[in-house]
């Protein structure tokens, strides 16, 4: 501590020489004994109970008098040798957070793609992802169902016992189920993308086109044969890292294209969030 | 400080004050900070009497084929552990923390209704000694009786007279029924007192998180408590008057039973927990140096899950054969509770972030609570999962989740309030090397103890088996489960003696030994018996900071 000075606080003095304060009383022990007994006669005995009710007509009566008609009261000597020691004054000053300081938060992106721009990256690469899946079929199985029936998979765990042929065939049901489905995870897919977008240090398109297509398939992987047991065993891995990657580079190509927008990240978290500490509102005089 | 020209102790107590008089002083006071010792005492004495049953419980398992009890003398165990440790020395934390500490740190003189806050504390300590007398009077007055057998949330139908003979099971009853008025009581008075008696300037917005908290436990009290009631009110007339509520053989319901047991056992979960997280709010930032990150959403957390803790109390009862809509919704509602506590745990983690900690007994129990209530957050994740829990439910994997929780959070909480206002309260100064030592065997012991619970019960060991057989890969994890228990109880014994023999012996405190920033420490250490002389006014939430920085104070920036 580099300076102090003794500072009684006048708040904590008073001229009175007594504090009021409720007197003391052993009526409400004396009607929690008597309720307990009241109780305990249940499992013991009756003349318990008894005992009990009348032990507690008699606290009542006793605990009434100290309020009725007047509520009793002690006065409480202030003795001036136990007063609180006097509150030391510090005058060590303390360093306050300054809000939107320049560099404090700054490794988060200051500006971000839009929501929207995700969700149409991700329509974009889905259907070019789409697009290139049923010219797989076209040439390797002869039938652009093909691969829109595996797909269905995720959703409808009973295709994984169909026969190739009954794959190459056309389904109203299976195929909405996989329309739906490819569509709500393209957009899905596509907005984290336009949100992690920004978040890379460098080389956003390699990320976004090339590097996370391969991650992806690399988790893919292992895990088809649960997610997806139809698909696990006709999958042409080849292709589908080709569908990938024209995921992510039309998708990327797209969100990339968009308008950005500033995020509030030039001001602190808890600003944002509408918390208090000291140093996040601007000083006023007291009331 | 040394130039403080200014007496730091009191006198000690006159000698002439007879015992008898001593004895008028403690049993007719209505004073809240006495009420409050009172509180915390007996809750610590019935901490080790169920320390001590858990202890004898783990000698029994140590080994398999154990012969320390008999199967009938290990129920009693289980059921008298659980019982005590949730109801005499949980609730009367509470009680007594609350009791203590909310008129002096919102500056009162005393609690609103200071004769019911007497009521309370005695009825609380009848309704322990009602419940313990059941070792002498199980059977009623004329047979060798015994405790109750039932397990801590007795379970219909074995709580019927067919099931259960004799008189235990009403002792566990009226015992708790008895206790519960006391807590209802206090939690009245809490919510009363911080309502009306506050300090001029204490806004609610001013107001110390601790007595926040409080505030919101005391609501949940009331909200939760009188279903339990109900129930063993129910209980009794089934057992007294053959009413047949939850006696299945007459179409009654036992499920009922777990329905109503269960609207209140979630909450009091909460109930529970929340003393810790009211004395994390206060010695994270002073220990910390810094203020409470994030305030407001601190008190939006805990007032949100008292909100959720009252609707997730199914997920007690996955296994029972719920409906698949009920099994989701629980499971939903239970995970959502994750989220405000997750927030708190931020908090708490934020405000040490960059502060200048001291690593004092109580931060560092602090420290403890947020690892391991951290664990028992994510085992409890798990637990909520209903598939999950239709394997591990009952089994030592739930037995080891919720010591992470009361344990390992609760009681690692409550040992950190103790060390921190034990100067204020006594008056004298703990040893901080006793401190620590305690600190770290209570850790080592807790974590050896509960840990291996969790592999045992995935290994498919039931809760409540008396004794096992060898041979199903259980041997080591109790066998170690049992060392640690012997390491616990080294640690509370240093506790206990360090407590004892500090306030005899120990050195004067001084009325701030920490540095705080709330009201009380603005008083003598102990405060004398009208806390204040004048009423302080306060303009921010650290009146005390405000006092000691005046060219710099918090209410500029609030
Ligand atoms: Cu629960």
């Amino acid at each position: 501590m580099s300076v102090e000075e003794h500072h009684g606080e006048p708040g904590e003095r008073t001229q009175e020489t007594h504090v009021q304060l409720p007197a003391p009383t052993f009526w409400p022990m004396i009607f929690a004994f008597g309720v307990t007994l009241l109780l305990a006669g249940l499992v013991t005995f009756w003349a318990v109970s008894l005992i009990g009710f009348i032990i507690v007509l008699r606290a009542v009566w006793g605990w009434w008098h100290t309020v009725i008609p007047h509520e009793e009261h002690e006065y409480v000597a202030i003795e001036p040798e136990h007063r609180p020691a006097p509150i030391l004054v510090e005058y060590r000053s303390v360093v306050r957070l300054t809000v939107g300081e320049e560099g404090h938060r700054a490794h988060l992106p200051v500006e971000v793609h839009p929501y929207t721009a995700g969700a149409v990256g991700g329509l974009v690469g889905g259907a070019a992802m789409a697009i290139l899946a049923c010219l797989y079929g076209l040439v390797r199985e002869h039938s652009i169902w093909y691969p829109i029936n595996l797909l269905a998979g995720v959703i409808l765990p009973g295709m994984g016992n169909a026969t190739a042929e009954q794959l190459r065939q056309f389904n109203a049901g299976v195929f909405g189920a996989a329309l739906i489905g490819h569509i709500c995870i393209s957009i899905l897919v596509g907005i984290v993308y336009a949100a992690i977008m920004p978040m890379f240090p460098k080389y956003a398109a390699l990320w976004a086109g090339i590097l996370v297509p391969l991650f992806w398939t690399g988790l893919t992987y292992p895990l088809i044969g649960i997610l997806n047991p139809a698909m696990g065993e006709h999958i042409s891995w080849p292709w589908f890292v080709v569908c990938q990657l024209a995921f992510g580079l039309c998708g990327g190509y797209v969100i990339a294209r968009s308008t950005n927008i500033r995020t509030f990240q030039s001001k602190a978290f808890v600003e944002r969030a509408g918390l208090e500490f000291p140093g996040s509102h601007p000083e006023k005089e007291p009331q | 400080m040394a130039s403080i020209d200014y007496p730091l102790e009191r006198p000690a107590v006159s000698l002439e004050k007879g015992f008898a008089q001593h004895l008028y002083e403690w049993v007719a006071t209505v004073d809240h900070k006495k009420l409050g010792l009172m509180y915390v005492v007996s809750a610590l004495l019935f901490f080790v009497i169920a320390g001590l049953m858990a202890f004898v419980i783990r000698l029994q398992l140590m080994f398999p084929n154990g012969h320390v009890v008999g199967p009938d003398t290990f129920n009693r165990l289980f059921t008298m552990h659980g019982t005590t440790m949730v109801f005499l020395v949980g609730m009367p934390l509470v009680a007594g923390f609350a009791n203590y500490l909310v008129p002096l740190m919102i500056g009162a003189r005393d609690m609103a209704f200071p004769r019911l806050n007497a009521f309370g504390f005695w009825i609380f300590l009848f309704g322990g000694f009602l419940l313990y007398y059941s070792y002498i009077g199980g059977s009623g007055l004329y047979g060798a009786g015994s405790a109750p057998d039932v397990g801590w949330f007795a379970n219909a139908p074995l709580t019927e007279k067919a099931f259960s003979r004799g008189h235990s099971t009403d002792y566990w009853a009226l015992g708790i029924l008895v206790s519960g008025v006391g807590s209802i009581a206090s939690a009245i008075n809490v919510i009363a007192t911080a309502f009306s008696l506050r300090c001029p300037g204490m806004t609610l917005s001013r107001m110390p998180l601790f007595v926040w908290v409080m505030v919101v436990d005391s609501w949940l009290i009331l909200v939760a408590l009188p279903p339990l009631t109900a129930a063993q009110i129910m209980l009794m007339l089934d057992r007294y008057l053959g009413a047949n509520f939850f006696n299945t053989q007459q179409g009654g319901s036992a499920v009922l039973w777990q329905h109503f047991f269960w609207i209140f056992g979630h909450p009091e979960v909460y109930i529970l927990i929340f003393p810790a997280f009211a004395i994390l709010s206060e010695v994270i930032p002073v220990f910390s140096r810094k203020p409470l990150f994030g305030r407001a959403a601190m008190v939006g957390a805990v007032v949100a899950i008292g909100f959720i803790s009252l609707g997730v109390w199914a997920h007690h009862m996955f296994a029972v054969g719920m409906s698949s809509w009920s099994n989701t919704f629980f499971a939903g509602s239970s995970m959502l509770v994750g989220i405000p506590t997750g927030l708190k745990i931020f908090n708490w983690t934020a405000t040490m972030y960059g502060g200048k900690l001291r690593l004092q007994t109580p931060l560092l129990y602090c420290c403890a609570f947020l690892f391991q209530f951290l664990v028992a957050g994510l085992t409890g994740i798990m637990l909520a999962v209903a598939p999950f829990d239709w394997q591990l439910h009952d089994s030592y994997f739930l037995i080891a989740h919720f010591h992470y929780t009361l344990m390992g959070g609760l009681v690692m909480g409550i040992f950190a309030g103790i060390y921190y206002w034990f100067p204020k309260a006594i008056g004298k100064m703990y040893n901080e090397k006793l401190g620590k030592w305690q600190f770290w065997l209570m850790i080592i012991g807790f974590n050896l103890t509960f840990l291996p619970q969790h592999i045992a019960g995935m290994l498919g060991m039931p809760r409540r088996i008396y004794t096992y057989a060898p041979g199903r890969g259980w041997e080591l994890w109790n066998l170690l489960s049992s060392l640690g228990a012997m390491v616990q109880f080294v640690a509370v014994a240093c506790l206990v003696w360090n407590l004892v023999h500090s306030a005899l012996r120990g050195e004067p405190a001084g009325d701030d030994p920490w540095d705080g920033w709330t009201l009380e420490w603005a008083t003598t250490s102990p405060p004398p018996e009208y806390n204040f002389e004048k009423l302080p006014v306060v303009r921010s939430s650290r009146p005390l900071w405000d006092m000691k920085h005046p060219h710099d104070p918090d209410w500029k920036y609030e």
